[in-house]
Order: structure tokens, then sequence, then C-alpha cells
């Protein structure tokens, strides 16, 4: 295989530059939202070939959450996607819970939805604006960034944190929330909607837009299926798959929401998903919030949840003899985690995140595996950028709403 | 109907009117830093750490359990204590914290006993060198003294007691804690 370095060197030290024509694109091009080099081969201005190549954001999550406790994993799980967090933390928590057999009280069922929502309103909303940015929308940037600080306000007074909230842990959450919080909620979803009515008075019909948009990396049902794809990406070329609706976790089950589907899967369709996304994000919170107050005063946090502090061996309590009180803790060891395997998914705002961890009995995951969205998605890019422009190529980043931490991990 | 309003430029103008409206009728949202400091951040915002000081000794609180150690998933927190060989009662003689390696999870505080660590509202804090951000006892003490003149008393930390938490979850000690 002739690596990309072997070409440009030739390409280099020959005077005289012929097609195809070979360009590096990032890891440092503001447009490849982070890290992202894609390695292009060019025709003129459009691409032949395309070569994404990842790996400069990887910190090795999955080796090293073997050797912390599971609730320190979660806070490995905030630095994945580190835009909408609280889903992260949601899929490694409902993983360890299947695995530990916890079952969740329904207060913080309803607590983890609206934060996952919310996640989701903060993901869509930074996507959006910055989609619109590469287009060339300045005016959506300043709108999105205005609502998100919103979004962003609230998280600190729910968990003290704006970005890596740790706001799920093993068994429930952290902590409740106010009555502030909740009145704060309620005026956001009521203001909310005019304010995504404003975004698209903006683009919806914008004819920069539509050209941009309209048309450009057509996938099919089909090949969206066979690419692995998931997310507002499925859904836009008219798959109705989310984890949501097919397998509910969380209070997904007992909340009423549309799943919205594209027609043509261009870049536009993906567009009007996600807007139509932050519509039912909306009402999902609204929901939650009305449901909230029929859980009153109940606790947050499973009764045989397990302690933050996970012990790495435990040994098996012996009664001490009579005259001294207590147990002792000797003998043989007994498991802290039953041993075993669990795997969990859920419908982070990027796509499908699924979660597979492998335990031996101790306080540490044995393997732990995550399946991330951005990696399946960055790998689509070269089917969805053959034949395009350039200046496609970034509506095509754009549009699969790729973080690079989540696909490095 | 259609072609009129492409060649009026119809959406184009919604959306100009859209910004136009914006601009002279919504107030600005930006703060301009450090002319005006953003308000006070929300009670459990988990910033800058501190060691509470005891009133009575003028002394930490912190009875070297290892806890916040143990629980640090950054391992940032490195702790030497010696034994009383009478009381067997256990005295810090280093605390510290290397806050260029903290998470800011705030787990140290949820799971100390005493609550003798807490990570305080204040954010606005930098260094130029690496050890200007590494925290020892006196620091951290003097970090706490700073913080708590700017609260009301009794002060207490949100994730000292988290809210909705079953009573069971927390050490003795923190179910009747009301604040310092």
């Amino acid at each position: 295989m002739t690596t990309y370095l072997e070409i440009n060197k030739k390409q280099v030290n020959e005077e005289k530059w012929e097609e195809p024509f070979y360009l590096n694109m990032g890891p440092q091009h503001p447009s490849t939202h982070g890290v992202l080099r894609l390695f292009l081969e060019l025709e003129g201005e459009t691409i032949v070939n395309c070569t994404p190549i990842i790996g400069y954001l990887h910190r090795g999550v999955e080796k090293l959450a073997e050797t912390l406790n599971y609730n320190q994993t979660i806070v490995l799980s905030d630095r994945l996607d580190y835009i909408a967090s609280a889903a992260n933390n949601t899929a490694f928590a409902l993983a360890f819970e299947k695995l530990m057999g916890l079952e969740v009280p329904r207060r913080a069922k309803l607590l983890r939805t609206i934060v996952c929502e919310m996640a989701r309103i903060c993901n869509h909303l930074l996507w959006l604006a910055t989609h619109a940015l590469d287009i060339g929308a300045m005016t959506v940037f300043l709108y999105c960034f205005r609502d998100r600080e919103w979004l962003l306000n609230i998280y600190e007074k729910i968990c003290g944190a704006r970005l890596t909230h740790t706001y799920v842990r093993i068994g429930g959450v952290r902590q409740d929330f106010t009555q502030e919080i909740i009145d704060e909620l309620y005026k956001f979803t009521e203001e909310f909607p005019p304010r995504i009515y404003d975004y698209e008075t903006l683009i919806d019909v914008n004819r920069i837009w539509l050209k941009r948009t309209k048309g450009i990396a057509v996938v099919s049902a089909e090949d969206a299926i066979n690419l692995g794809l998931t997310g507002p990406v499925l859904r836009g070329s008219g798959v109705p798959y989310d984890v949501r609706k097919f397998r509910p976790y969380d209070a997904y089950g007992e909340v009423d929401f549309i799943v919205p589907t594209g027609k043509n899967g261009d870049t536009y369709d993906r567009y009007r998903v996600r807007m139509e996304e932050l519509r039912q994000s909306n009402r999902i919170i609204r929901q939650c919030l009305d449901k909230l107050s029929e859980t009153e005063g109940e606790p947050v946090l499973a009764e045989n949840a397990p302690d933050l502090l996970i012990p790495e061996k435990v040994r098996k309590p012996e009664p001490k003899p009579v005259p001294k009180k207590g147990v002792i803790f000797k003998g043989e060891e007994v498991p802290v985690v039953p041993p075993g395997e669990a795997f969990a998914s859920i419908e982070s705002p990027k796509g499908e995140l699924a979660v597979y961890v492998v335990s031996d009995g101790s306080g540490k995951p044995w393997r732990l595996r995550v399946r991330t969205p951005s990696f399946v998605h960055i790998s689509a890019i070269p089917f969805m950028a053959k034949n395009h422009l350039i200046a496609d190529l970034i509506a095509i980043i754009g549009t699969l709403d790729i973080v690079l931490g989540d696909s490095d991990r | 109907m259609r072609i009129l309003e492409k060649a009026l430029l119809i959406e184009i103008l919604k959306g100009l009117a859209l910004t136009l409206r914006k601009m002279l009728f919504a107030r600005p949202v930006t703060i301009q830093y450090y002319d005006k400091v953003r308000p006070i951040p929300a009670p459990g915002f988990r910033g800058r750490h501190a060691l509470v000081r005891d009133e009575k000794t003028g002394d930490t609180l912190c009875i070297a359990c290892l806890r916040c150690v143990k629980v640090c998933p950054s391992r940032c927190i490195n702790i030497e204590y010696e034994t009383d060989p009478e009381t067997k009662k256990r005295k810090i003689v280093k605390y510290e914290i290397e806050a260029l390696r903290c998470v800011y999870c705030g787990y140290c505080e949820e799971v100390c006993p005493v609550n003798a660590i807490v990570l305080t509202e204040y954010y606005e804090y930098i260094g130029f060198k690496r050890e200007d951000l590494f925290f020892d006892k006196e620091k951290l003490l003097k970090n706490w003294d700073e913080f708590i003149v700017t609260q009301k008393r009794p002060y207490l930390n949100p994730f000292w007691k988290p809210r909705g938490i079953p009573e069971k979850f927390l050490p003795a000690k923190k179910r009747e804690f009301t604040g310092v």
C-alpha cells in the first residue's frame, strides 16, 4: 500500500505537479471539527478519493477504565463526547447497572431523561451553530450559543459543572433537582420553540443554504444501513430507527414523542431531522418535568447501589470471637461485583452509543468496549465525499456531526 | 408567485428583518469581562480546592482516612500521616493536591466522612508556574479562608450532603451536619 507520506514526498520532489493532486486537510484545519485529518485525492477541485486519518486525540479510555473502579470510569465517559456528556454518563451507568442487577428509582430515571434531552438540545445547538458557520451563516452561530449558554447555566445549578458533568452515577443520579431548577427548565421549555423558529427563519429557505445542502452527500436507506450509520444521519435517509423507541431505557417508555425521518437522505434532510428533534426533546423535557411532581421526595439513588468507593477486593466477613463484638473480614475472597458481562446502548445525540463490559468479580471492569457513533460516521466520509467538491466536504463533515474525542477515545 | 418571491428576495429580507429586530430590541447577553464579573456561580460549583479550617483548633478537620485518595479518578491527592502511639489517632503531616491533574468530579468531597475537603465556588485562579497550582496543606487552608469570608454562614456545600440521597449512604457525622 502506498502511504500518503510516500505520495507526498514524491509530489514535492518532482517539479511538475500532475493529476491527481494530493492534499492533506487537517489535522489543524478549523472546519474539521477538531483534529480530524483527511487525505484527499483531487481531480481539479473534485474529490476522487478520501482517506480519514484519526487517532490524534487517542487517550486510551478503554484501557484506562481497566485500572479504575466502576464509578471512576463514569468520570472518563465525560471526556468522550464532551458536548453531551450526560448521555455518555447514562450509557456507562446503564451497562454497569445491568451488570450489578440494580433497579433505578423512578425519580432518578426521570432526572436522567431530562439531563439526556438537555444534552441533546445542547449538542444539536452546537451542531447547528458550527454547521451553519462552516457553510457561511454567521448569525445562527451567535443565536445558538446564546441559547446553549442558558442550558449550561442550568447544568451548573444541577451538578456544579458546565461541560463535564459526572451527574449520573451507578444506581441513580448524584443529587436531586431544586425547585429553582425546575422553574427555570419550565421557563426554558416555554421560550425555546419560538427560538427554533428564529433559526429556521434565517436558514430554512435561504437560497444559499439550500444550494449548499440540497442534493449534497445523498445516502440511500440501504447504503446508510450498510455503512452502519445511526442517529439523525440514518433517520435522514428515512429509516425510523431510534433506540429510545426500540429498546426504551430510563423513562423513555412513558413519554410521548415522534421520531422524525427524512426522505431524500441529503444534507438538508438531516438538518430538518435535527431541527425536529430539538422540538421533540423540548416536549420530552416538558413531560418529564410534569411527572417529577408525582415523585416528590423520593430518593434518587437505589437502595442497593454501590458506594462511590468500590473496593478492589472483599473477603468474607466472619463473626469475631465472643468477647470482641463485630466482624472481621478474612478468609476467602468474594466478588465485589457479580462476574459476567453486560451490554447497554442508548440513543446519544450523535447516534447509537453502546457500552459492553466484562467483569471478573473485582471492583474494576475486566474489559470495557465503547461503540461510539462518531467513529462509525467518520468511516462513511469516503463514501459520501466521492465526486463532490472540496467545499462540499466541509458540509459533509458538518452534517455527520463528528466529535473527535468521541471517535478516538 | 414562487418566481416573484424569488425575484424579490423575500426569504432573505425576512432573515434580515429578524436580525435587525434582535439588534434593536434585544439586550446583549455577553458580559464585558473583566470590567463586569459574571454573576456568582451556582451553589455547588466545583471550583478551587480548599481544606476546611476547624475554628476551635485552627487546623484542618482531616482524620487521614484516605478515602479521598482512593476515590480520586486522576490520583491527584497525596496524603502522609502519622499515628499517635497512645491514642491511636491519625494526624496528617502532608496534604497535597495537584490542581492541574484534578478533573473536578467532586467525588472527594462526597466521600469525605468529616467534610474536611471542599471544592469551593471560586473559579478565577491562575498560576504562572506549575508550583502555583500545586496546593499543599497551608495553601489549601488559605484557600478556605479566602473563600469563606465571601459566604454566608453557616456554609453547606451541596456535595457534602447531596440532595435526595438516602440517609444510609451518608456517614453518621454527615447526617446531622448543617454547615460550618
